[in-house]
């Protein structure tokens, strides 16, 4: 749940290095155009999600895989999108998978964090 | 989060870092409208890919509006134009609104009663939902 309407907000300082890092050099952006851009993604993000869930529970899925949010981006007019999240997604997997098999190797460390023990905390690990 | 390099635009290196934090992802996702269970690769694909709508939303404003022009200054009215004129981002219509003028609403409002029509509810924060 969202206690408060700025939890929606994406962090300020990374929306203006990417928008940075999408403009030539010596371009600038305004501070309101910069605000327009960071409320657009959070809406976007909430757009594709609710569009993704539609389409999973079309199909009698309850849950979103990755394949659902592809197939999305495609109806949405985002395929240009596809092709570079495909790529990411692969090394993305072998990442976890990676992470999996040197974990599995050296069991007899200690066992204390458990990535399945809560979700938010899972979704910080993946980070790493 | 390790610090992933800068890279010239246009070439792009299929990686597994991200630059936006993954857990304000979740939140984000969660307000939707009944969300189920976000695994983790959902979520880290989620995050990517509004990291390249980000850069998807500044690059073609820019590329638009300044063609080949360095050293401009991306402004909010390139935005709503590049909005308004966009298929696939009419679900930003009334995210980024264009902007007008308070004489040329005030018009607009004269307007709309003297066309009879009294569904005035619909210039007013309708934001809210979707």
């Amino acid at each position: 749940m969202v206690e408060r309407i700025e939890d929606l907000n994406l962090p300020n300082a990374v929306i203006a290095r990417l928008i940075k890092e999408s403009l030539p050099e010596s371009a600038s952006v305004s501070k309101e155009a910069r605000a327009a851009i960071a409320r657009a993604a959070s809406v976007f993000a909430i757009f594709v999600t609710s569009s993704s869930t539609a389409l999973a529970h079309k199909q009698n899925h309850k849950t979103i895989t990755a394949k659902d949010i592809l197939q999305t981006l495609t109806e949405l007019d985002f395929e240009s999108f596809v092709p570079s999240l495909t790529e990411d997604l692969e090394v993305y997997r072998k990442m976890v998978k990676d992470k999996k098999e040197s974990k599995a190797s050296k069991k007899d460390t200690s066992t204390s964090e458990n990535p399945n023990a809560s979700s938010t905390a899972a979704g910080e690990e993946a980070n790493e | 989060m390790g610090e992933p390099k800068m890279q010239p635009p246009g070439v792009r290196v299929p990686n597994a870092e991200t630059f936006l934090p993954l857990s304000r992802v979740r939140t984000i996702m969660k307000s939707s409208m009944d969300t189920g269970l976000i695994t983790n690769e959902v979520l880290f694909l989620m995050t990517k890919c509004t990291e390249l709508f980000v850069r998807h939303l500044a690059g073609s404003a820019y590329a638009d509006s300044f063609r080949q022009q360095t050293g401009e200054t991306l402004k909010y009215e390139h935005l709503s134009q590049l909005v308004n004129k966009s298929k696939n981002l009419e679900f930003l219509l009334q995210i980024v609104p264009e902007k007008i003028r308070v004489h040329e609403f005030q018009e607009m409002l004269r307007l709309n009663r003297s066309a009879g029509s009294d569904d005035d509810d619909s210039e007013s924060g309708s934001e809210s939902d979707e």
